[in-house]
């Protein structure tokens, strides 16, 4: 291996590996210049991270369209009789 | 919405609690023991909210607002047990746990050291298998089982949409400690799904 090169990589390249650790800084904007280029320079050349990355968005993405849940009952109903005093104060300070 | 809210309208009132019940039980969980506690923590939370709306003046969004609310109650609910623990102890899981099993990828004596083995196949058509109603609820249970810390980020973040600097002021947070811990929930949950796609 000559000089620069480690396990078939240039100095500056980084591995798949290395990369689903940069996921999450990668989408929030949050690397280093150098370190952004390289992530670019590996998604050019890498399909698979490609779809690892577009895996993590999709999941983010499902994540922000959960199906609801029940309310209980209980909280609706306190929250029903709390409006009402409410609306009873509003309407004796008029 | 606000005017609504001002004025106690309360289907306006009940849009907003269906909105953000799960995400306010989540939270509250994350500081009181139980989850009857933590439902009572929710419905104080909501009383304060009709009393206190008139004073709200939008200075943040509301959903910040409903969560500093719901972050304070939750706090002083657990204090008077004396069994809540800070958000700071909270189960962290193993923060070393890589984003993907060290197993999928090619070892030292392989041709690519740290390049895919058995890389990630494309998710056909994600918009109809990830938004189906079984798939979101099978990554609504992997949520629920994530350690309490990157729950609670991942909720705020990606299932309220909050930014990481609100989320970072609410549970008092770093920016780096923010981002490790949604890097760890979101890994995780992309495997979740990755599992079900290739499982379906």
């Amino acid at each position: 291996m000559g000089p620069g090169v480690t396990n078939n990589l240039t100095a500056d390249e980084i591995t798949c590996r290395e990369l689903v650790e940069l996921v999450t800084s990668y989408l929030e904007g949050a690397l280093d210049e150098p370190t952004l280029n390289q992530v670019e320079e590996h998604l050019v050349m890498c399909d698979w991270c490609v779809t690892y990355v577009e895996q993590v968005q999709a999941t983010v993405d499902a994540l922000a369209t959960l199906p609801p849940e029940p309310v209980p009952g209980r909280l609706l109903d306190a929250l029903s009789a709390a409006l009402g005093e409410a609306r009873d104060r509003r309407r004796e300070s008029r | 919405m606000l005017t609504a809210l001002r004025a106690g309208d309360e289907h306006a009132f009940r849009l907003l609690v269906e909105r953000h019940y799960p995400m306010m039980r989540r939270m509250a969980r994350g500081y009181v023991q139980t989850d009857a506690v933590a439902e009572e923590v929710v419905q104080d939370t909501w009383l304060a909210v009709v009393t206190g709306i008139e004073r709200f003046e939008g200075r943040s969004s509301l959903t910040t607002w409903l969560c500093s609310i719901l972050t304070n109650k939750a706090k002083t609910r657990g204090t008077r047990e004396r069994r809540t623990l800070p958000f700071s102890c909270l189960g962290d899981g193993n923060t070393n746990e890589p984003a993907v099993d060290g197993d999928r990828f090619q070892g030292d004596e392989d041709t690519w050291p740290g390049h895919w083995a058995t890389p990630p196949r494309p998710w056909q058509k994600p918009e109809h298998r990830l938004l189906s109603l079984e798939a979101r609820g099978r990554l609504r249970e992997a949520l629920e089982e994530l350690p309490a810390r990157q729950r609670l980020v991942v909720t705020l973040r990606d299932v309220e949409g909050l930014r990481s600097e609100e989320v970072c002021d609410l549970l008092d947070i770093s920016a780096e400690n923010q981002r490790v811990l949604l890097h760890r929930g979101r890994s995780r949950l992309r495997g979740t799904l990755e599992d079900y796609v290739e499982q379906a």
